[in-house]
């Protein structure tokens, strides 16, 4: 890559389609520039906000986008020097939806809570005793508006008792009852399947609908396809290029953007032979259940039949709790209460990993989605992964720190970054650590578990090349590809679709992808369809 | 809620298995000290002969799990036996000496609420300043004095030397009420290190609540300082103190022997004391049901204190 040519910074201002038309801004900010301790997180930030339009900021993690978005809030982190001007032209706070809805309510206290609070707030002025109804009033008609209609028990709950898409929906209100003319979405949905996504993104539309300026932060380019009205392209914290986003989708001026916004680049085309032979991975009857608080079973996974050959990936399509991780669990003994059959090489794999002996162990691995929780963060993460060669294959150490380091700068990491401890790494530098953990066990079957998700475009191309690598270069593996992510199937020989525990479709995954069979694959297809559709061409 | 009921009803159910093991052990171990009840009373004549004879009279004589069958079959009665060297029902002991330990500890678990409450938010909003160093250093430097110090130091210079209140509770029996001035000086050495600990986990908890992103939230929608603190950050920084409370609670009702006995004061503690220096076992029994009950059932409230204030983190029996 050629940095001498990315360096210039290409600023345009964000003009809107008719400027005369234009409706005055009601967030600005100008040449802002955060430094922390020397380093400098933004510098040179450009950014206006109109009502009732999207304005997206793009880029990798790291690239200054949540610093700028929180510097609408007012907020910054501890320590930092700030210079330039950010402008609030209504005179009203500006609401945030964060990446994790969770993290902005509060455990302890019930989602009513902080809602009435702010309606007392802004309804000081009535009489104490018209404003109680007027409060309760208030409340519910936010909570209507957020698309939350089943007030009097989402009120009551405590935000654990919500799911994901409803803590979001609450945090949401939250915004709406304030009457913030601004919000900021900080990656809204990221880790979140193709229907939930959708939503999502209908969410944030009805809320420019209704004359809101929203600032959204997004590695993902579907919604920011789907939701833009200007962009501005970030990298290393400056702006690298920004405009109206049908102009930037068409017509890129600089290369940065050209390689972020690249349409789903055909990464590593899988080997499209068919794999023949003999199944290295058998599963039979398999029936996978989870205790429901004590009240008895609840059957989460049905799966007659499934078979994975050596050198094939299957990838195990479906929307957050469809069963898909219970399943991998399952495969790696990590999940006891089933009943079937998993058989590897015709011989059954014990239910549980403690009665697995080492070669069942190695036999079957498993990276987890959070590469950083699944590393100790003190110690350098080259002898992590070397351990794995010494408990499973009963390798000297000195023999496995060296077949960790080969493995590891096989897979694209530098070996400078091999001895510093796991804090120090990226994400998508940790996800390849974690993946060269696991080979280190000479593994017959890799599960591989959403390992892409909350990874920006760039990072994920990356690693799921580094799996069809894999693939081609180790004839005797077979993968285990679970997402929700259309994005990640690029590895995938076969696809199995998952719904509600039961695999309703399973195929070639050129088949699945063009032709699918069950309506519920071509619902998510089709989300994909709409959220991809080139705005503005 | 039927899901804490059943955990309620699992918790009681082992808390009365914890409590009869409390029980057997007990009569273990007084068993295995040397000496009983007949030694005891024979004083300062042990002829062998008349030992013997006390022996047989307190039908001490008969195998120990006769004795311990015996006394739990007139529990399951509501019987909690009489006393080996006076006769009385062991009720009564627990009667006379509920009354002196209750008025301390309730006195200082009154005056611990606030100033632990207070203390630790006052520390937390001034997180690292003077107000916060001056209150984290002296909480350390208190808690590191054991009651037994403080009281000795507190005895010689405020009662002994300068004769502000009266050292010890010495010729007011059982009524301490009658004159609050005796109760001073206890319940300040009571209040002392259950006041610190209690501090110092209020300011941990409200440091950690107040940089969290649901009080950040509720800042930047224009909540005030007082109602974010108090409405917001505090319920989430309560549970660990709950729990605190409840041990101090049960600490303070199951008699503080030291505090008890340095300032004459004829509570639970001082009854445990004599009792077991005359092994009069079923006194010591008799106390050892009670505070296991209240041991139990001290730790159930917490718990379920715990569980409202912070839902996420569910039952553990």
């Amino acid at each position: 890559m050629k940095n001498r040519e990315w360096a210039e910074a290409k600023d345009e201002e964000p003009v809107p389609d008719d400027p005369a038309s234009a409706p005055a801004p009601v967030a600005e900010v100008r040449d802002l520039r955060v430094e922390v301790g020397g380093t400098v997180l933004v510098d040179g930030v450009n950014l206006t906000a109109r009502p009732g339009r999207v304005t997206a900021l793009v880029g990798t993690s790291g690239s200054g986008k949540t610093t700028t978005g929180l510097a609408l809030l007012g907020t910054y982190p501890p320590g930092a020097r700030v210079s330039g001007e950010v402008r609030i032209a209504a005179d009203g706070p500006v609401g945030y939806v964060p990446q994790h809805p969770a993290s902005v309510l509060n455990p302890a206290r019930r989602v009513s809570a902080l809602l009435t609070d702010i309606a007392r707030l802004r309804l000081g002025r009535l009489p104490r005793a018209r404003r109680r109804a007027a409060v309760a009033r208030e409340v519910r008609r936010a909570l209507a508006e957020a698309q939350l209609p089943d007030a009097d028990t989402v009120l009551r709950r405590f935000p654990h008792q919500l799911s994901g898409g409803q803590q979001q929906r609450v945090v949401l209100a939250q915004a709406l009852l304030l009457g913030a003319r601004v919000v900021v979405a900080d990656e809204p949905t990221t880790g979140q399947d193709a229907l939930t996504k959708a939503r999502v993104t209908e969410r944030l539309a009805a809320l420019a609908a209704r004359g809101i300026a929203v600032v959204l932060l997004s590695h993902d380019l579907d919604v920011v396809r789907a939701l833009a009205d200007d962009l501005v392209v970030l990298r290393e914290g400056r702006v690298v290029e920004s405009g109206p986003a049908h102009r930037l989708w068409s017509a890129p001026r600089h290369p940065w953007t050209r390689a972020l916004l690249a349409d789903r680049a055909a990464s590593d085309a899988p080997d499209p032979a068919p794999k023949t032979g003999p199944a290295a991975l058998r599963v039979r009857g398999l029936t996978a259940r989870h205790r429901d608080g004590g009240r008895g079973t609840a059957e989460v996974l049905r799966v007659p039949e499934l078979d994975l050959r050596a050198g094939e990936c299957l990838a195990v399509l479906g929307r957050s709790g469809s069963g898909k991780t219970t399943l991998g669990r399952c495969l790696a003994g990590l999940h006891r209460d089933h009943s079937g059959q998993i058989l590897l090489d015709g011989v059954p794999l014990p239910r549980s990993l403690r009665d697995r002996d080492r070669s069942a162990l190695a036999a079957v691995q498993y990276v987890f989605q959070d590469a950083r929780a699944a590393f100790d963060e003190h110690r350098p993460v080259l002898g992590q992964v070397a351990r794995t060669a010494v408990r499973l294959r009963g390798v000297p150490a000195d023999t496995a720190a060296r077949e960790a380091l080969d493995t590891l700068t096989g897979l694209g990491l530098a070996e400078t970054l091999a001895h510093r401890r796991p804090g120090q790494l990226s994400g998508g530098e940790l996800q390849r650590a974690a993946l060269a953990r696991a080979l280190l066990a000479r593994p017959r079957v890799l599960v591989c578990d959403e390992i892409t998700s909350g990874l920006d475009p760039v990072t994920r191309r990356g690693i799921l090349g580094v799996l069809s690598t894999l693939l081609r270069e180790r004839d005797d593996l077979a993968l285990v590809l679970i997402t929700h992510d259309l994005e990640s199937l690029a590895p995938a020989h076969r696809i199995a679709v998952l719904d509600a525990g039961e695999v309703v479709e399973e195929g070639p995954a050129e088949r699945v992808l063009r032709a699918p069979r069950h309506p519920f694959t071509s619902a998510l297809l089709r989300t994909r369809d709409r959220l991809g559709a080139p705005s503005g061409s | 809620m039927s899901g804490v009921r059943r955990f309620v009803a699992r918790r009681l159910l082992l808390g009365a298995a914890q409590t009869v093991a409390v029980v057997l052990l007990i009569f273990a171990l007084t068993e295995a000290l040397p000496g009983d009840a007949a030694v005891a009373l024979a004083g300062d004549q042990p002829d062998p002969a008349r030992i013997e004879a006390i022996r047989a009279a307190l039908r001490l004589d008969r195998p120990a799990h006769e004795r311990f069958a015996d006394w739990a079959l007139g529990l399951l009665h509501g019987d909690l036996g009489t006393s080996l060297t006076s006769g009385r029902p062991v009720a009564r002991y627990l009667a006379d000496g509920f009354g002196p330990t209750l008025v301390p500890a309730a006195l200082t678990v009154a005056l611990l609420v606030p100033a632990g409450f207070g203390l630790g938010i006052l520390a937390a909003r001034h997180e690292g300043r003077t107000a916060d160093r001056l209150i984290s250093s002296v909480t350390l430097a208190v808690y590191a004095v054991p009651e037994f110090a403080l009281g000795v130091l507190l005895v010689t210079v405020l009662a002994l030397r300068l004769g502000w209140l009266p050292p010890t509770a010495v010729g007011h029996g059982t009524d301490l009420l009658a004159d609050p001035s005796v109760l001073v000086l206890p319940v300040l050495v009571l209040l002392s290190r259950p006041v610190c600990s209690l501090a110092r986990l209020v300011r941990a908890g409200m440091i950690d609540a107040l940089a969290s992103p649901y009080v950040a939230q509720a800042r930047r929608y224009g909540l005030s300082g007082a109602r974010v603190r108090y409405a917001h950050a505090l319920p989430a920084a309560l549970a660990p103190a709950a729990q605190q409370l409840a041990r101090t609670v049960d600490w303070l009702l199951s008699g503080v022997i030291v505090v008890e006995a340095l300032f004459v004061i004829p509570g639970l503690g001082t009854v445990l004391l004599d009792a077991v220096a005359e092994r009069d076992v079923p006194v010591v029994q008799g106390l050892a049901v009670v505070f296991g009950v209240l041991t139990v059932v001290l730790n159930l409230g917490a718990d379920l204190v715990a569980h409202r204030l912070a839902p996420r983190a569910g039952v553990a029996a």
